[in-house]
């Protein structure tokens, strides 16, 4: 880490016409130029001194080491991470425990795309953390709301975790893009490979394991998706055979979007946490920042035939057949009428809904009742991963309902 | 099927779960020369090293700007950014300049009418006309 030292800026650099001969001098003045950073760790005289020591050796041996070094390297070297004060920002912005070093941050923002060398890409964290993220968040949504569809749970595990989500975390966390990847990019900047121009980033994936894969037209039924495809209902890449891996070296040749490289390596912080602060510090780093980002979940659902689905799920409720009655109305001649409309079941009233024809009212009422009904959650939930910390109280099976009407 | 879900993400609530400092980098510009840039140079010296330490969030930039008066530049997440001119400040007042744009947001200024923005919609409903037992409306 270097610091600026004004006392030696004031004297070299800012008065030309004294030094104006030493080409070393000002050798020296260029290269301190762009290490004027300074860090929150404790830098010692003999470390502020260190680029200059660095730079006086004779000229031949300088440019071997410049051959070797930086340029030709694909990403980063490790020992960069510590002279980087972008590096040393983002892990006190995030508030990343004091175990999580700072080479690792620097991995965590070289993608595969930049970087094929697993020991030096953030592949293998990325993974660990978005099985992670995907445990945790799936069991709070089906231990707080056990009664959702899968469908609306596909869509509330996108909103939390999905890439979309991720790549705006990044955002909002500060974190530059590099505009390409390479040894002499500050290791503060997320680096990958950029997709080329013209190239269709979303082109369907198949999944040789699925039956039926290539019958496009096919129905893809909800059971399949969870069976086969990912945690947001999406085809996943097939398994990639281990010792197959060498081909993916140019599995990446074309590039990344941004989207995908930010999801990899928000993934890979989480990781990088669990691994070297341990699961406590992973699982608040999760509340901190995943769980407490705002979603209504009333929101996700869509519903075709609200009326109909209602019914079915009286019936299969053993509760008496639902039935809708006008509670107030008002213009029913005019131009604007308005309509308020009740469910009932037997005496228990399910939802209630106003439109401006009875119709509309009436689905707007199912529509509430329905609403009312997936969307319980039961008070105090303990979730399945507070089993992992020690001395926990002995588990009570949770709740989780039968999901939503087959019709 | 019965019932789609939609598509959407989750918004940020900042402060919620973490807090994300908004300022992500300040610059700190100065000239040697120039009397404007005494107070700058004299915190550059004696108060920023402790500032830092304070603010590990910061990345700090120091440069020179030969014959131009001393500035503060404040970059932020939301991509905007800043700028100050500290000539002839003292350093407590250049402090309390570079604490300023530490605080801010990055978002341009404006009244806040409302004491309460929040995310959640109304405990109460919007009132209407035909709930309540007002039979003739």
């Amino acid at each position: 880490m270097k610091r600026l030292q004004p006392q030696r800026w004031s004297s070299s650099v800012l008065s030309p016409q004294v030094r104006a001969g030493c080409r070393l001098q000002r050798r020296i003045q260029h290269g301190l130029r762009y290490q004027t950073t300074t860090t929150p760790f404790p830098v010692t005289e003999a470390e502020a001194k260190q680029p200059i020591q660095d730079l006086v050796p004779p000229p031949k041996k300088r440019s071997s080491r410049s051959a070797i070094s930086k340029h030709s390297l694909p990403s980063p070297p490790v020992k960069a991470a510590r002279e980087s004060a972008k590096l040393a920002a983002l892990h006190a912005r995030l508030y990343l425990p004091a175990r999580l070093p700072l080479e690792t941050l620097a991995r965590t923002l070289v993608d595969e795309s930049a970087d094929p060398n697993p020991d030096f890409n953030n592949e293998s964290l990325a993974t660990l953390g978005h099985d992670l993220l995907t445990q945790y968040t799936s069991e709070y949504l089906i231990c707080t709301y056990p009664r959702l569809p899968m469908t609306v749970i596909f869509a509330a595990m996108y909103a939390y975790v999905g890439p979309k989500t991720l790549s705006a975390m990044v955002k909002e966390w500060g974190v530059e893009l590099a505009v390409a990847p390479g040894g002499e990019v500050d290791p503060g900047h997320l680096q990958f490979k950029r997709l080329d121009p013209g190239v269709n980033p979303n082109q369907p994936l198949k999944n040789p394991n699925r039956p039926y894969e290539n019958e496009a037209t096919w129905r893809r039924s909800i059971s399949s998706k969870i069976v086969y495809d990912d945690v947001f209902g999406e085809p996943v890449r097939a398994s990639v055979d281990p010792r197959q891996q060498v081909q993916s070296a140019d599995r990446y040749a074309a590039g990344v979007t941004p989207e995908q490289a930010c999801s990899q390596f928000v993934r890979a912080v989480l990781g990088a946490i669990y691994l070297h602060a341990g699961r406590p510090a992973a699982k608040r780093f999760f509340e901190q920042h995943f769980i407490s980002r705002h979603l209504n979940i009333s929101d996700l659902f869509n519903f075709r035939e609200p009326a109909r689905d209602l019914s079915r799920l009286c019936a299969r409720e053993n509760f008496e057949p639902p039935y809708a009655k006008i509670l107030s109305e008002t213009g029913r001649l005019s131009r604007h009428p308005v309509f308020v409309v009740g469910i009932f079941s037997g005496k228990d009233k399910l939802g209630e809904g106003s439109g401006s024809s009875l119709l509309e009212a009436r689905s707007r009422a199912a529509v509430a009742s329905l609403k009312g009904w997936y969307l319980y959650s039961p008070l105090n939930v303990r979730l399945p991963n507070s089993m992992e910390e020690e001395g926990a109280a002995p588990w009570k099976p949770v709740h989780v309902d039968l999901g939503e009407v087959i019709v | 099927m019965t019932v789609q879900g939609i598509r959407t993400v989750t918004s940020a609530r900042n402060g919620v779960g973490a807090f994300i400092l908004q300022c992500k980098r300040l610059d700190f510009h100065y000239c040697d020369w120039a009397g404007s840039s005494r107070g700058m140079v004299s915190f550059l010296k004696h108060h920023l090293p402790s500032f830092a330490k304070a603010n590990p969030q910061i990345e700090i930039r120091v440069s020179p700007r030969p014959h131009k008066h001393p500035v503060i530049k404040g970059h932020y997440v939301n991509g905007r950014e800043k700028a100050i001119c500290v000539r002839n400040l003292e350093p407590e007042q250049i402090f309390n300049k570079a604490n300023l744009l530490k605080a801010a947001s990055g978002e341009k200024l404006k009244r806040t009418k409302k004491p309460i923005a929040s995310l959640n919609e109304s405990v109460r409903g919007i009132w209407d006309p035909y709930h309540g037992g007002f039979k003739s409306v």
